[in-house]
């Protein structure tokens, strides 16, 4: 039996290096892709204790979170195609995309 | 039952109104013929109902045809609209309508040179003639209010109605736009006062309609006699406002500036009468104090004096009528409140005779003023020009329009047989009497009122003759001699029928207005009181005082064995400068116009530009400066916000973890 720390520690890790990537990369469609990973730690950290504590909710918690990433992404993506239409960029930093706010 | 559709009769005008309004421009004489025939249709609709009420069981029982149906309710108060006929409503309704047929017929001599702009006058004076009717036929106060501020209206767009292009020049329509504004805003005041009545009413008597409250007014003066007399005041400020009674008459004079048909109008058959017949109408409810009864009876006998003194030497043909007007209201009103005050002690045949007068005497008024301004009318068509020092002469030019004229000034002057003589001298009777009867104070002002009315009478029969004498006898002056001879037929029609009944309608008391004009079944013997006159040696003095004044001014201008600039030191005295300045009321309205009314709208002004703007911009500003500075924070880039976002996520986990450890967990 694998002790339930090292599933932990395992999303923990996951978590850490999604939101290193958020925060430090400029290109957009690194940023979603980091995102997911966050996500994916989640579900991680849900199955942990579903299956350690014989609960089904938290494996029906993470269909219902893998469906809502799925539905974000494609929000996230479609966003992401028309700003580069309009842009001509996908870089976050860039003058082009930060000009965007007001 | 004919009377059923008493609504019809202000109704058919209000139709009128409209189809000149939208259709007029393309009628022969641009919807004049209409407006007679709307307002023919009113009278002989009138008769009708006359005919049926006067013969009705109600009439005999003393009691009136009324009916209402429910308009809207706010809370427990319930409005109706709905028609109100008794004999005061028929007497109304009848002369009203008949005037202004007769008005609208002159109209169209009268105004047959002014275009285009025919249309607009021949649909306000149909929604004038609406106003008078639908206020006469109402069932109740509102109803009532809402016809009395379309009077106001109509009353303000027809003396203007020369406010944009007048034919003596610029000068004369910027005179008659400010003429309108103050009529309507002199008024105004007056309404601000009846509306205030109108509330304390309903708050006492839980509802407006004439017949409850009449049926309650004893109750309620027993129960609330202070509010009451307040209410019964306040009313009385309406009143003082629309029949131009002291000291919100000015406006009247003014009003000249509109054409002389209207002036026939204003002061005949329509508005200023209305005030009168808020007295009248309202005289159930106002003989319930005695004090207020004397206070109205104070302001009618201030009115007719200052008016009379003021006409006498005017020299503009209009004005001189406009004053007598104004005097003749103060008659009226005298002869309410004395009748009214004898009421109120319990004398209620003498009660009922000064109601009968008040009501007597505006229904002849009403027909020997409807000649006189229209013979006016005719004459200044004439000669062009309001100025009598330019007239003269014009007897042998203008036959009919003299003669019928000359009958309107014996009726005012109160000559035997016409028309003003029985009920001039009913009031004077009445005011006596309320002296005779009186008690304390009270007799000591009804003495001085009935002295005031009596010099009035001397003064009536002088300024009128004055005038009749200045504009038909004499050496033919200046515009006189460029006369072109009688007016039209369309004209001098109409006058010859008013002069008919200038001469007879007074004789109506012989025959039954008597009962018609009873007040609360208090029926007057006109037979008893018209002989009585004669054998009342007051009668005789009045009549000696008439005689005089006419005899002074046949001296003076006729004769002119007496210079009239003796008695004036040729116009420098005192006494002349304040009479051509209207005793400076003028003034004295700019005065506190100016100093009260401006003063007030700059302190509103300020409050409303500083204090009301000042605190929405400087929040709006605020806002406005705080989202630009906030928005500083936003600067576009994604990473910065999801640190944030992160740190405030790190934040709450360490205080999470912090708050566990203090309180043992883990």
């Amino acid at each position: 039996m694998i002790p339930m720390e090292y599933f932990l520690i395992l999303a923990a890790i996951l978590f850490v290096i999604g939101a290193y990537g958020v925060l430090t990369k400029s290109n957009a469609i690194v940023v979603l892709m980091c995102i997911e990973l966050m996500l994916n730690a989640a579900n991680i950290n849900f199955i942990t204790f579903a299956a350690f504590n014989y609960d089904i909710v938290g494996q029906a918690f993470v269909i219902m979170s893998i469906s809502v990433a799925a539905a974000e992404v494609a929000v996230g993506i479609a966003i992401l195609l028309n700003a580069y239409k309009i842009r001509k960029t996908t870089e976050l930093d860039e003058a082009e995309l930060t000009s965007m706010r007001w | 039952m004919i009377a059923e559709y008493t609504w019809l009769v202000p109704f058919i005008p209000m139709m009128c109104f409209l189809i000149i309004g939208i259709i007029g421009r393309k009628t022969p004489e641009k919807g004049g013929y209409i407006a007679i025939a709307g307002a023919l249709c009113s009278f002989l609709i009138a008769v009708a109902i006359s005919y049926e009420y006067l013969t009705s069981d109600a009439f005999a029982a003393g009691q009136p045809i009324t009916e209402s149906i429910r308009w809207f309710s706010i809370g427990d108060y319930t409005m109706n609209l709905g028609y109100y006929v008794d004999g005061l409503t028929c007497a109304m309704m009848l002369f009203s309508s008949f005037i202004s047929t007769l008005i609208f017929i002159y109209s169209l001599g009268y105004m047959h040179d002014q275009g285009e702009r025919k249309n607009r006058y021949y649909a306000e004076v149909s929604l004038f003639l609406t106003g008078m009717l639908g206020l006469i036929v109402s069932s109740n106060f509102l109803e009532l209010f809402i016809f009395w501020e379309v009077m106001g209206l109509c009353s303000y767009l027809l003396i203007g109605f020369w406010s944009f292009r007048h034919h003596d020049g610029d000068a004369a329509s910027a005179n008659a736009a400010s003429a309108a504004k103050k009529a309507f805003l002199v008024t105004r005041m007056g309404d601000v006062c009846l509306m205030g009545g109108l509330f304390i009413f309903l708050n006492l008597f839980h509802t407006l309609d004439y017949a409850d409250m009449f049926a309650n007014a004893g109750a309620i003066a027993a129960a609330n006699p202070e509010l009451l007399t307040l209410g019964l005041l306040l009313m009385f400020g309406g009143v003082i406002g629309k029949s131009a009674q002291f000291p919100l008459h000015d406006w009247l004079p003014d009003a000249m500036a509109g054409p002389t048909t209207v002036s026939s109008l204003i002061h005949a058959a329509t508005m200023v009468k209305a005030g009168v017949y808020l007295v009248a109408r309202a005289f159930p409810i106002y003989v319930m104090d005695a004090n207020v009864m004397l206070f109205v009876a104070i302001i009618g006998g201030i009115t007719a004096f200052i008016a009379a003194t003021m006409a006498l030497n005017n020299m503009n043909i209009k004005k001189v009528l406009a004053y007598s007007t104004v005097s003749q209201l103060g008659y009226m009103i005298l002869a309410l409140g004395a009748g009214g005050y004898l009421w109120a002690l319990g004398y209620h045949e003498l009660g009922a005779l000064g109601f009968f007068a008040g009501c007597f005497h505006m229904i002849n008024h009403a027909f020997f003023k409807a000649l006189l301004f229209m013979g006016s009318g005719s004459v200044i068509h004439g000669t062009g020009t309001e100025d009598m020092r330019l007239m003269g002469g014009l007897f042998s030019k203008m036959k009919i329009t003299a003669i019928t004229m000359l009958f309107g000034c014996l009726s005012i002057a109160g000559i035997p047989i016409f028309s003003g003589f029985w009920s001039k001298d009913l009031v004077i009777d009445v005011a006596m009497a309320a002296f005779n009867n009186g008690t304390g104070d009270a007799a000591t002002w009804f003495i001085i009122l009935w002295i005031l009315a009596v010099i009035t009478a001397f003064m009536t029969a002088f300024y009128m003759f004055r005038m009749w004498f200045m504009t038909f006898m004499g050496e033919p002056r200046e515009n006189a001699q460029h006369c072109h001879g009688e007016s039209p037929k369309t004209m001098t029609m109409p006058l010859v029928i008013l002069a008919v009944f200038a001469l007879i309608s007074g004789l109506f008391m012989f025959f039954g207005l008597g009962d018609m004009l009873a007040f609360q079944g208090v029926a007057i013997d006109g037979v008893e009181h018209g002989i009585e006159l004669f054998s009342n040696p007051y009668t005789y003095l009045t009549l000696a005082l008439a005689a005089i004044g006419i005899g002074i001014a046949y001296l003076m201008y006729v004769k002119k064995s007496i210079n009239p600039g003796k008695f004036n030191k040729d116009g420098q005295s005192w006494l002349y400068n304040a009479l051509t300045k209207r005793w400076w009321f003028p003034d004295l309205y700019n005065q506190i116009s100016w100093k009260l009314g401006y003063g007030v709208a700059k302190g509103v002004n300020y409050v409303d530009r500083q204090i009301v703007d000042g605190t929405v911009n400087g929040l709006s500003s605020a806002v406005v400066g705080g989202g630009d500075v906030l928005s500083k924070v936003q600067t576009g880039h994604v990473q910065d916000y999801s640190s944030i976002v992160l740190l405030g996520v790190s934040v709450l986990s360490v205080l999470f973890l912090i708050v566990a450890f203090a309180l043992g967990g883990l």
